[in-house]
């Protein structure tokens, strides 16, 4: 795991893992011995938090860089618009993504510890797999919305661009 | 002043480091014991702060004389021990006029 996160760690830009990138391998090292200690679902729960953090401290960084280091507003605490609400598939859509991260992170944590590599046409295969498996389930959920009259296309139709004449 | 007002996790990292210098592990494990295990920081998040931070000099980084570049430590300056005196001044006002209030309310 180490080593893939080391590996992870090049999703952050240059300057910053020069400065940090040793110090936080060392630091996830520590914590990961810890976590070691605990049973199978704590372990994964400390790596897909690891894994989550790491991705969004690496978007983070790059916003950062493209706003010219600048301390920009989504750095501070965001306010948001009460009336503002995530569609509830969102928490659906996000954990679903994260389990893949980690499982493809352990699958290649296993692989790589039993010394076996990837040939380029299994890596090409699993990805037209993954695209298909991707499209159908969009396709399947695009489906059922559409038929209960609540997809993009319905809830447009709805949406009144100008007031009403009474 | 551009980190204020302080979100917990950072809140928590700079009273970390009041106490005492720590490293980057000792500061997690802080931060999760004051917090009685509620905020548990990833080390992505950590050094997301740390780094803010430091461009902030709200904190310093120092390496101590037996330790690698692995195991540098971190500590407040003054302007960031200000800073937290602010924030703490700030929330002991928000607080006391919260308590104010709520008993104008009940009264």
């Amino acid at each position: 795991m180490l080593r893939l996160y080391r590996g992870l760690l090049y999703l952050y830009p240059a300057a910053h893992r020069r400065e940090f990138a040793q110090e936080m391998a060392f630091v996830f090292g520590q914590a990961e011995r810890d976590a070691a200690a605990r049973k199978f679902g704590p372990r994964l729960l400390f790596r897909i938090h690891e894994v989550a953090g790491l991705l969004c401290g690496a978007f983070l960084e790059h916003l950062r860089h493209a706003f010219d280091g600048s301390d920009c507003n989504l750095f501070r605490r965001i306010d948001m618009h009460p009336q503002f609400r995530f569609p509830r598939s969102t928490v659906f859509l996000m954990i679903f993504v994260l389990l893949g991260v980690v499982l493809a992170i352990d699958k290649a944590d296993i692989m790589a510890r039993n010394g076996v590599g990837l040939s380029l046409w299994g890596a090409l295969w699993s990805m037209f797999l993954f695209l298909a498996f991707v499209c159908a389930t969009v396709g399947v959920i695009w489906g059922v919305l559409y038929a209960t009259g609540r997809s993009g296309m319905h809830r447009l139709a709805n949406v009144q661009t100008w007031p009403e004449r009474h | 002043m551009g980190l204020l007002p302080l979100s917990e996790p950072v809140l928590l990292v700079l009273l970390s480091l009041a106490e005492q210098p720590r490293h980057g592990y000792a500061i997690l494990k802080d931060v999760a014991e004051m917090s009685g295990g509620r905020v548990v920081l990833s080390t992505g998040t950590l050094y997301g702060a740390l780094q803010r931070l430091l461009r902030q000099g709200w904190i310093e980084r120092f390496e101590e004389d037996e330790s690698s570049r692995d195991r540098r430590a971190y500590r407040l300056t003054s302007k960031g021990r200000r800073n937290l005196q602010l924030e703490i001044d700030r929330m002991r006002h928000l607080t006391k006029l919260a308590s104010l209030r709520a008993a104008r309310k009940e009264a």
